[in-house]
């Protein structure tokens, strides 16, 4: 391993930029993801920021399952992220469809047709350590090394 | 209807302060905001749709879903309705603790909506602050239904759990904490000169408009509509001698303030609840049968109406809810942000007025 | 619009998707029924002009602008000026005060309820075009 990558494994490993997108959900899960935020979890100490932005995140937390709208820009989204990068599925809507996989539904879940899903973390709602969580063990397989595993 | 605009600038629908897709694209002329137009659908599941044809026992469920934040108001609700179609009684103290998880329910909720609101006007310090006291109330609420976001505690003739002596005095403990930290910051957001420029006289909503575009909840008492709380005749509430708040100013500052001495007042409630708790059964019997009714109550954010039918089976035929973000997001982005001076008041005035996607879409 | 576009979409479906739903579309009913117009062609029409959350809150607005609009004034609650200019936008409001005016001028010279029906088949038209 070359010194450029160690260096940007360190790096990499306590920044990581959080970007979530709700394509569909009860809310629910949303606001455990805020709930993140909070001094009692206190993400920032993880080296995790939560910007809203995709072009500036490594981490696309994916909440809800598809609603017609997003079927389009979701993949348009993900697109716009900067490599390397990792999309998390947070709830089960995003797995399955949670109980809008029914008759009649609008939606068309799950979101691994539209979009790579790198991890999930089933619940309705999970809470906001297993997101915190999940989010830590990812983050660093997906970016260590990434450049000499492009090479 | 076109008019002749500098501008168009449309919000969303990723927004860092939104917490939910939504977009609003402005019309502009200069800094002056024309006219807003609201495009929705990106939260569109079709849960109405989805809830025809199935049993109460299902649909119960499904309730909860149409909004997280909410979500115990929403099963309140549904399950009263059911109750009165088929003329369930509840047993006392499972009414009483329905007003304790309910009361929780919109204690965490309107942080929340100060926490957007702080987190928009780029007030971070206070929001933080909000956030970590939603924390503490969630936990009481987990204490007592067994979850912190869908919980399900209500069903047909009772409550799931009762609370229990030593629970019941960790919760108000936890409470007078709660008041304590709110006491503190609710002075902070009075008397920041910084959050007076920002809130006070801005998005102003006068009380004709708010009564003709029939605004309800905060939104409405902020603007000094009277009689608008349901709570008031709900019968457990009224045996609590619930009494309305209401401000008269109608802007942004008015609605958060409102929000907070909301938040007092139900801790009060809970108080009042526990000390004067009914021994005895938390849950009755009975069976749900046809019928039709339309039934409202105080959601967080205002009136909730759910219009059911049912057959002998207890099988929802029809269903129509009818949220309070529908009418409050709709008079918020025609008539209080039009006029705005500047395009950065109409995110904060958006977000003062506390708006549900999930619950405007179902 | 090019398919590319990332925000533009095409917003009929399901704009008519929110009127599908029970109480929407009893309210689009007991418009075209006031209207005289028919439901489907009302439906189109809302489509076109209003926007998802006027939509969404089509039956609240009907029902305050049933209870609100127009107060006082016979002709104009006959015709429903207020109705449907600023509670259901579906005319603006200098054209809803021609045709306004119009039968006012009219109702000196024939009986109130023959200015009634043609105030009504003006703004039908107007709604229409
Ligand atoms: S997984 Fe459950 S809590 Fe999360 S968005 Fe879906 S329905 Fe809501």
């Amino acid at each position: 391993m070359s010194i450029l990558q160690s260096i940007k494994n360190a790096v990499r490993s306590r920044s990581i930029h959080v970007s979530y997108i709700d394509v569909g959900s009860c809310n629910g899960c949303d606001i455990e993801v805020l709930a993140c935020l909070a001094p009692r979890y206190d993400i920032e100490q993880y080296g995790i920021y939560v910007h809203n932005n995709p072009r500036e995140a490594d981490v696309l937390l994916v909440i809800g399952s598809v609603t017609p709208q997003w079927e389009d820009k979701l993949r348009n989204i993900w697109e716009k992220i900067p490599a390397p990068k990792a999309a998390i599925a947070i709830g089960n809507c995003p797995i399955s469809g949670c109980v809008y996989a029914r008759k009649g539904s609008l939606t068309t879940p799950p979101v691994k047709n539209y979009i790579p899903i790198a991890a999930e973390v089933p619940g309705c709602p999970p809470r906001p350590t297993e997101i915190l969580s999940a989010i830590l063990s990812v983050a660093p397989l997906i970016f260590k090394d990434y450049e000499e595993k492009q090479s | 209807m076109k008019k002749t605009v500098d501008v168009s600038i449309p919000l969303g629908p990723m927004h860092p302060c939104w917490k939910e897709p939504v977009r609003l694209k402005c019309e502009t002329a200069g800094e002056r905001v024309l006219h807003t137009e609201v495009e929705l659908g990106y939260m569109k599941k079709g849960i109405e749709r989805i809830m025809r044809g199935r049993p109460w026992q299902e649909v119960m469920f499904l309730a909860e879903r149409v909004c997280g934040i909410c979500s115990v108001v929403h099963n309140m609700v549904f399950i009263e309705a059911m109750e009165l179609i088929s003329d369930i009684a509840v047993p006392p103290r499972a009414a009483y603790l329905r007003v304790v998880a309910n009361e929780l329910d919109r204690v965490a909720s309107h942080i929340l909506a100060n926490f957007s609101y702080c987190y928009t006007i780029e007030h971070e310090t206070l929001a933080m602050y909000l956030l970590n006291t939603r924390e503490r109330v969630l936990d009481n609420l987990e204490r007592l239904t067994g979850s912190r976001i869908n919980t399900a505690y209500m069903i047909p003739g009772g409550v799931r759990f009762d609370l229990l002596p030593e629970d019941a005095a960790t919760m108000l403990a936890d409470l007078a904490k709660v008041e304590e930290e709110l006491k503190r910051y609710v002075q902070i957001f009075e008397s920041g000169p910084l959050i007076g420029l920002r809130s006070r006289g801005i998005g102003y909503m006068s009380r004709e408009d708010a009564i003709r575009a029939h605004t309800v909840g905060p939104t409405a008492r902020a603007s000094g509509v009277e009689d608008c709380d349901l709570r008031l005749r709900h019968p457990t509430y009224r045996a609590l001698g619930f009494e309305q708040v209401t401000r008269t100013e109608g802007d942004n500052f008015a609605r958060v303030m409102l929000r907070f001495q909301e938040v007092f007042q139900s801790i009060d409630l809970i108080r009042k609840c526990v000390d004067t708790l009914p021994a005895g059964h938390i849950r009755g019997g009975g069976l749900c049968r046809a019928g039709e009714v339309s039934y409202s109550g105080e959601a967080p954010r205002g009136e909730l109406t759910y219009t059911i039918k049912t057959d002998d089976f207890g099988r929802v035929l029809d269903i129509a809810i009818r949220t309070p973000s529908i009418m409050n997001i709709e008079a918020c982005a025609h008539y209080m942000v039009v006029n705005a001076t500047s395009i950065a008041d109409v995110t904060s005035t958006f977000i003062s007025s506390d708006p549900c996607i999930a619950c405007n879409e179902r | 619009m090019t398919g590319r576009c990332l925000y533009e979409k095409d917003l009929r479906p399901l704009k008519y998707n929110i009127l599908t739903s029970t109480k929407h579309d009893a309210t689009v009913r007991a418009i075209a029924n006031r209207l005289g117009v028919s439901d489907a062609k009302l439906r189109r029409l809302l489509i076109q002009r209003l926007d998802m959350s006027l939509l969404e809150n089509i039956e609240t607005r009907w029902e305050m602008g049933l209870r609100y609009a127009d107060d006082g004034d016979p002709l104009a609650k006959e015709l429903g000026c207020e109705l449907f200019s600023r509670f259901i936008p579906l005319l603006d409001q200098e054209r809803m005060k021609e045709i306004y005016e119009e039968t006012r001028a009219l109702a000196q010279e024939i009986p109130f309820e023959g200015a009634i029906v043609r105030g009504k088949a003006l703004i039908r038209e107007a709604i229409l075009s």
